[in-house]
């Protein structure tokens, strides 16, 4: 705590004129407790208070202080009687005194309660918002480098791109590859292709040396490029409906489309 | 009566340590409550007088005080402050309470001219009173905008947040310049 800023902010002036909210009369006798400075700068301020005071003194007329004696001393006896006739009354006080308490420090517990759920509620709500918003935002940022990555390999000069085209099967279906000749890297890319049960799956096969080669099987699930086997040598990339985990061999009556790799590539 | 003699005995002896005064008078000792009104009625009672304005209710005002201190005099606490500054904001309390009071408003309602012109008197009677004790002289030496903050803090019962709110000035200002008057008066007060 800077001391000389809290001095300097009239507090302690604030807190001898006796106005201080609870929390700041409670900052101030901590403050006593804890700095000798404050101690002696509260003196200094009370001694003004005082001074000031006195030095305006308007003396009262002189029944004042007779009404004053005489009402303490009928108070007197009565005051005396509650601490003398002792443990009963006291007991009986005290009882009330806790009871009182008890309900009032109940009250304030549920009142508190109550503030503290309304307030862990809304805290849930703002993490659970922020969690899902935390979600979204990797999501998107998924798809953003996926595409950024698709992107990548589209406009790479080291892919060839092999466009498939439809068979009398379905000669509408379209559907590209990308391939690295040198990386052996092979990305599929789907324009077209017809639905078809879930106990098939498509197959990709390249062509190398007259004989097909598996490529990976696939669904129509995904969107941009989807990466397949790495494959070296290929002349020419095709599509085919296989039993589900694909099969070793084609199935050729079954071939959706089919492209060569163009034999000078750019 | 004997305990008013005692009360002289004791004022006699001048000061008695606050400490063994505060001891008295939560043993009950009217002697040491007589001690304190002798020392102290005259700053509470200018105090409360410039609050409520009016020598009756000011001297009804003071009568609740000093019951007050002796009722509550258990509960004051010398780490807390002094004994004065504690009597002071019961004094300022129950004058501040007085002219809020209802009795107080209707009084006012229910004045006819002869009552206002006397209660005018009255209230000039008693600034004339506080005129010649030399406060306001002491205020003529401070700058207008402490100035103005003691004199409505202590001549006029504005409480500091009715000060801030009454004349829009920010409560923090109010008490920055409410410290640096108490600064000022205390080095004109010769107060180290």
């Amino acid at each position: 705590m800077n001391i000389q800023e809290y001095i300097s902010s009239g507090i302690l002036e604030s807190y001898a004129l006796g106005e201080v909210t609870e929390a700041e009369r409670a900052s101030v006798e901590q403050a006593l407790k804890k700095y000798p400075e404050i101690r002696e700068e509260l003196q200094k301020v009370e001694e003004t208070l005082e001074i000031v005071a006195s030095a305006t003194a308007i003396q009262p007329a002189a029944h004042v202080k007779e009404k004053i004696m005489s009402t303490i001393k009928t108070a007197k006896p009565e005051a005396k009687i509650i601490s003398l006739t002792g443990e009963q009354p006291f007991w009986k006080y005290a009882t009330a005194a806790s009871i009182a308490i008890a309900l009032f420090s109940s009250y304030m517990a549920f009142q508190y309660r109550q503030l503290w759920k309304a307030d862990s509620t809304e805290l849930a709500q703002i993490k659970s918002e922020n969690q899902r918003m935390a979600e979204d935002y990797n999501v998107v940022n998924q798809k953003l480098d996926k595409i950024q990555g698709d992107l990548s390999v589209m406009e790479s000069i080291a892919f060839t791109k092999v466009v498939m085209k439809g068979t009398a099967n379905d000669t509408n279906a379209l559907a590209s590859v990308y391939w690295n000749s040198s990386t052996q890297e092979v990305f599929l890319s789907i324009q077209q292709l017809k639905a078809i049960s879930k106990d098939n799956q498509f197959q990709l096969w390249a062509i190398v040396n007259g004989k097909p080669v598996d490529a990976g099987v696939f669904d129509l699930n995904f969107a941009g490029l989807q990466k397949m086997k790495n494959i070296n040598g290929a002349v020419a990339f095709a599509v085919t409906i296989e039993p589900r985990g694909g099969k070793e061999n084609p199935t050729m009556e079954t071939m959706q489309v089919i492209g060569s790799v163009a034999t000078n590539p750019s | 009566m004997p305990i008013f003699d005692k009360g002289k005995n004791i004022a006699r002896t001048k000061t008695i340590e606050e400490s063994v005064l505060i001891e008295r008078l939560c043993q009950r000792d009217a002697a040491a409550l007589d001690y304190l009104y002798d020392h102290y009625s005259g700053a509470l009672y200018s105090t409360v007088l410039r609050i409520v304005r009016k020598e009756e209710v000011a001297e009804e005002c003071l009568q609740d005080v000093f019951i007050k201190i002796w009722d509550r005099i258990t509960s004051y606490d010398s780490s807390k402050g002094r004994l004065f500054t504690w009597m002071l904001n019961i004094a300022r309390n129950q004058a501040i309470d007085k002219t809020r009071s209802k009795e107080m408003s209707q009084g006012r309602k229910t004045d006819d001219i002869d009552n206002l012109v006397n209660r005018i008197d009255r209230q000039e009677s008693a600034e004339s009173s506080i005129e010649t004790i030399g406060l306001k002289e002491m205020l003529t030496k401070l700058p207008e905008d402490q100035r103005f903050v003691i004199d409505h803090l202590y001549l006029k019962g504005f409480t500091q947040s009715e000060l801030a709110e009454e004349f829009g000035i920010p409560l923090g200002t109010i008490k920055t310049r409410t410290r640096m008057a108490m600064k000022e008066l205390r080095s004109i007060l010769n107060v180290t």
